[in-house]
């Protein structure tokens, strides 16, 4: 090794070794030493959200910690909950999670989601409530049950979704009453609410919170063990003459990745029990008849266990859930396979047409090709709509079926026009390639922009691509691209909290 | 008289240094994002609402509804001057909006945008201020049978769409309508054409859709025909509407003004239906009907006047009953109840000095938008003189920074991307796009309706209550006029 080598070397070495103490030291740092995302199931605005910004507002009395909300909906808590389960468990993604998230994870079955997180705490409950209007002719609650056991099955009860944890209740509630009655569901608790003011419904299921600020709603009973102090006229369940259901009630707490060390979780559950006590905190959601309460670690987990159970039990008794033999024509139509099938299929579409188009065949033959393109996707989806079970009056099966009994005969009257050339030649560009380039381009920037993140990918693309399209002026693109990507970073990053991909390669920097 | 007293209130509060401030910001931003290709207006307010739980309530709530209001005119801009429709509603808007740009009368469209726009604000406000109570009983008599029979409507107007080539209109709705259908269901709860994948739970979300459909592919189109030039005029003499112009659609200004205000209430059903109904509406009354989708005013008129006052009328169940009627709302909700107020009548009796505020601000914004964007379209239209060369890669970047916002999934991106080549293939073979975005925000509505209404009153519910019959046969009488129309002019 000459002296010069040896310098480099020994200066490489250097860096190494303090690149390493550094990283070390880092590791030993006390938790935590970089900002700490809460990820949030929903978009801003929701309950879970304002659950999750309210707590890093008092959690910041008590540590110095930097809490980002980063909202990650999708799914019912599906999207989120992969968000975090993808993550290392070092602490730094708390997943804000409820009762709902439990029945979704049940519904999308497969993989075991309840164990692969660490429940780390159940910070609040607000229990469940029978909501009825008060201009209906039955709106107490003795009355409901008897109008249910004379009309069996004709009682619209309404709330939000299927499966949900709403749905759950009522048919508890159905259950222990030994009564009938129809879910109605809604996309949200408020339209479903709607609908009681409307008088299409006679009972709702949701938080008693639904029913303040509107005096037509009217609390018929709460699930909860003593009457809730925010609402003292409400009957609970137990004094009506009815066990087993002092208990329903709607949790939200956090939850981190399965695995993540005890002295971080030490450190949370003392954050949590912190904020529990914070009067703060404890008015704030007390004003809503929402009752704070810490029940941590070992507890939470036996709860959430059972939880699923019942979930699982209902879920199955409706008949969303089944785990019956599918048979015949729809085994085909299951999973992966078929998605090989279907992307195949489009594959080899693809590749014919790009002959066509390089032979300078008839045009007729690129439309022909479209209307294949619908017809394959018709067969596809009706292929597909055979395994959907069926629980309702009418299955998941029959609107989807009923477009495609549309689009279908309509593509055939099209194909015979275009065949008979019975339908107008439209006049096209001749710069094919230039698009297909385009789009070769567009799809590299995107594969790369999982590596180095938006910003760097996107200043390349610009200048490159207005290059390649023959823009001649090299300033004033450097200047656009280093204008919109300065723009988007503060704009969309900072301000707006867009968690624009940074890259995989630079992730851990941020 | 108690009304006045209490909007003088609010007038007077408003009208403090602040407050205006306020609304100059928020109408700023929402133009902004509103003209953001994928940022809604829905999520405009979305993503200010975590700025907002900090300050007071009055001020929060004026910031937000001051973007909600700018971003619904906002859409119209990029609609206009880049066919990138920055909002769902704003589709309706590029009908003829920028075929007035490539005629080199970007100005006249977007004058007329704003004007209409401001309009229909102010008249939706002013439905809002008087007629909020009795509006609000009509919305809660609304039964699902209704809402299913609105949604057919609104799917008839694909038959005037379409024109000649209704079959491919129909064809694309029906597409629309079955993407609509992957995800989820929502009445029972079964994933449907999920394959497994989680990101499909979900199903397609609506921008990156409307991002690809129409901003990509018009790009992709403009490549093919090599056309890189500027589009547009590229001279400093710009074409504006005079005083004259806007007098002329007076009529149709206000006529969608009042539509969307109506339709706006429905919960769910919202500012595209309002404009795609008003839309056809308008052509069915007009003097001109060739002229819509080659570059009518009043068909950029109808648009604009029936999206934004859908504001007025989406906040009148949030008002009067707590009740969302659109996805803008429902986040006002949630920035509602972090500052501990519940929506709902009670919110009148209270707290008055915060909705008379709310509702004082909603006539300002208004204003303020009419000012700002006056000297901003002056600025916009510049957007038409850029070269392709860079607008293009440009507009690239934009668009995957709104697809991405939509639920910070870069799947959406990968969508964008899809949807962006498919509606190029389709627009080379004469489809017309917006059907499918129509389709994908009707489908919902259709489906969940149509079962509910079955579940609560059986199969013959839509026959056997008024409302419904009425309107299902007049959406049969505006789908088959149109047909028979364009089968008689090939005669």
């Amino acid at each position: 090794m000459t002296p010069k080598f040896r310098k480099v070397f020994s200066f490489f070495n250097h860096r190494f070794l303090i690149l390493l103490i550094f990283s070390f030291g880092l590791l030993l740092a006390e938790f935590p030493s970089k900002p700490i995302k809460v990820v949030v199931y929903t978009g801003p605005g929701g309950l879970i959200d304002i659950t999750a910004r309210k707590f890093t507002a008092i959690a910041n009395k008590y540590v110095d910690a930097t809490f980002v909300v980063e909202n990650k909906p999708g799914a019912g808590g599906i999207v989120a909950l992969k968000k975090v389960i993808q993550s290392p468990a070092d602490g730094y993604n708390l997943y804000a999670c409820t009762k709902s998230n439990i029945a979704k994870f049940i519904l999308a079955g497969g993989d075991n989601y309840v164990d692969a997180l660490h429940w780390t705490a159940m910070l609040m409950a607000d229990p469940e409530c029978v909501i009825t209007n008060k201009k209906n002719d039955i709106s107490d609650w003795k009355a409901i049950v008897n109008h249910a056991k004379n009309n069996p099955g004709e009682q619209n009860w309404v709330g939000p979704a299927t499966g949900g944890l709403d749905h759950v209740t009522a048919m508890k509630i159905w259950d222990k009453y030994s009564m009938e009655a129809k879910w109605i569901p809604f996309k949200s608790g408020g339209k479903a609410l709607a609908s009681l003011l409307g008088k299409q419904g006679i009972a709702y299921v949701g938080n008693p919170r639904d029913a303040l600020g509107n005096p037509d709603l009217y609390i018929a009973a709460v699930s909860s063990r003593q009457r809730l102090d925010a609402f003292p006229d409400t009957p609970t369940f137990t004094e009506l003459g009815m066990s087993g259901l002092e208990n329903e009630f709607m949790w939200r707490g956090f939850a981190l990745k399965a695995g993540t060390p005890p002295e971080i979780i030490d450190w949370y559950t003392a954050l949590f029990k912190k904020v529990t006590a914070d009067p703060n905190w404890r008015e704030f959601w007390g004003r809503g008849g929402i009752d704070v309460e810490f029940i941590g670690g070992d507890d939470f987990t036996e709860m959430v266990r059972e939880d699923a159970a019942t979930f699982e039990y209902y879920l199955t008794k409706s008949a969303i859930i089944s785990d019956s033999n599918i048979n015949g024509l729809a085994k085909l139509a299951k999973g992966y396979p078929l998605m090989g099938v279907i992307i195949g299929l489009f594959i080899v579409l693809a590749i014919i047409g790009l002959m066509i188009y390089n032979s300078g065949a008839s045009q007729i033959l690129g439309r022909v090709m479209v209307i294949g393109f619908f017809l394959i996707v018709s067969a596809v989806f009706y292929l597909q709509s055979l395994i959907f079970p069926v629980n309702s009056v009418i299955g998941a099966a029959a609107i989807p079926r009923l477009w495609i009994t549309v689009l279908v005969p309509l593509n055939l009257l099209l194909l015979m026009r275009t065949i008979r050339r019975q339908e107008e030649i439209e006049g096209s560009g001749s710069k094919i390639n230039l698009v297909l380039a385009f789009i070769g381009f567009l799809v590299v920037y995107l594969i790369v922009m999982l590596y180095i993140g938006y910003f760097i990918s996107t200043f390349v693309f610009v200048v490159g691509s207005a290059i390649y399209l023959g823009y001649d002026k090299l300033k004033i693109s450097l200047m656009v691209a280093a204008g919109w990507v300065l723009f988007s970073y503060i704009i969309f990053y900072k301000i707006l909290f867009v968690p624009l991909p940074m890259g995989v390669i630079f992730e851990g920097l941020f | 008289m108690e009304l006045l007293t209490n909007l003088q209130g609010g007038l007077s509060y408003v009208f403090g240094f602040v407050p205006i401030l306020t609304i100059i910001l928020g109408v700023t931003m929402g133009i902004i994002a509103g003209a953001t290709p994928g940022l809604s207006p829905s999520m405009g307010v979305a993503l200010l609402v975590p700025f907002t739980y900090t300050m007071p309530p009055t001020l929060a709530l004026i910031l937000l509804v001051s973007i909600y209001i700018a971003a619904n005119y906002g859409g119209s801009i990029t609609a206009v001057t880049i066919n990138a429709p920055g909002t769902p509603s704003s589709v309706v808007t590029a009908f003829d909006g920028y075929p007035l740009t490539k005629k080199g009368k970007p100005g006249l469209a977007l004058g007329v945008s704003l004007v209409a726009s401001t309009i229909g604000g102010i008249v939706g406000t002013i439905i809002l201020i008087f007629f909020s109570g009795p509006l609000a009983k009509i919305a809660l008599k609304f039964h699902p049978a209704e809402y299913f029979a609105l949604a057919i409507f609104g799917l008839t107007t694909v038959a005037s769409l379409g024109g000649k080539n209704w079959i491919k209109a129909f064809i694309a709705a029906m597409f629309g309508l079955l993407l609509n259908t992957i995800g989820i269901d929502p009445i029972s709860g079964v994933s449907r054409f999920t394959f497994g994948l989680s990101f499909l739970y979900d199903g397609f979300a609506l921008i990156p859709a409307l991002i690809g459909l129409f901003a990509l592919s018009e790009i992709f189109k403009q490549l093919e025909n090599g056309n890189l030039s500027t589009q547009g005029a590229t001279d400093a003499k710009q074409e504006w509407p005079t005083i004259g112009t806007y007098w002329r659609l007076k009529i149709t200004i206000l006529r969608s003004s009042f539509m969307g205000t109506i339709i706006g209430i429905f919960p769910g059903a919202g500012a595209t239906i309002a404009a795609f109904i008003s839309y056809d509406v308008s052509k069915r009354f007009s003097k001109n009907p060739e002229e819509f989708g080659k570059g009518s005013l009043e068909g950029v008129a109808a648009a604009e006047g029936a999206n934004s006052s859908s504001v007025g009328g989406a906040l009148i169940p949030l008002l009067t009953l707590g009740i969302p009627g659109s996805a803008s709302t429902a986040v006002l909700i949630g920035a509602l109840m972090i500052h501990d107020l519940t929506p709902g009548p009670q919110l009148f009796v209270s707290n008055p000095e915060i909705i008379y505020g709310l509702l004082a601000s909603l006539l300002l914004a208004n204003v303020v938008l009419l000012v700002l964007g006056f000297f901003g379209s002056r600025l916009w239209i510049k957007v038409t003189t850029i070269p392709k060369m860079i607008l293009f890669p440009v507009i690239f970047a934009v668009s995957i920074i709104g697809s991405f916002a939509v639920r910070n999934s870069f799947f959406d991106v990968a969508a964008c991307l899809a949807f962006g080549v498919f509606g190029w293939l389709l627009r080379r073979y004469n489809y017309p796009v917006a059907p499918i975005v129509l389709g994908m925000v009707l489908g919902n509505i259709a489906e969940t309706n149509f079962i509910r209404a079955v579940m609560m009153g059986g199969w013959t519910i839509f026959f056997t209550r008024p409302t419904s019959l009425i309107m299902l046969i007049v959406a049969a009488g505006s789908f088959t006029i149109p047909l028979i129309q364009a089968y008689k002019t090939k005669k």
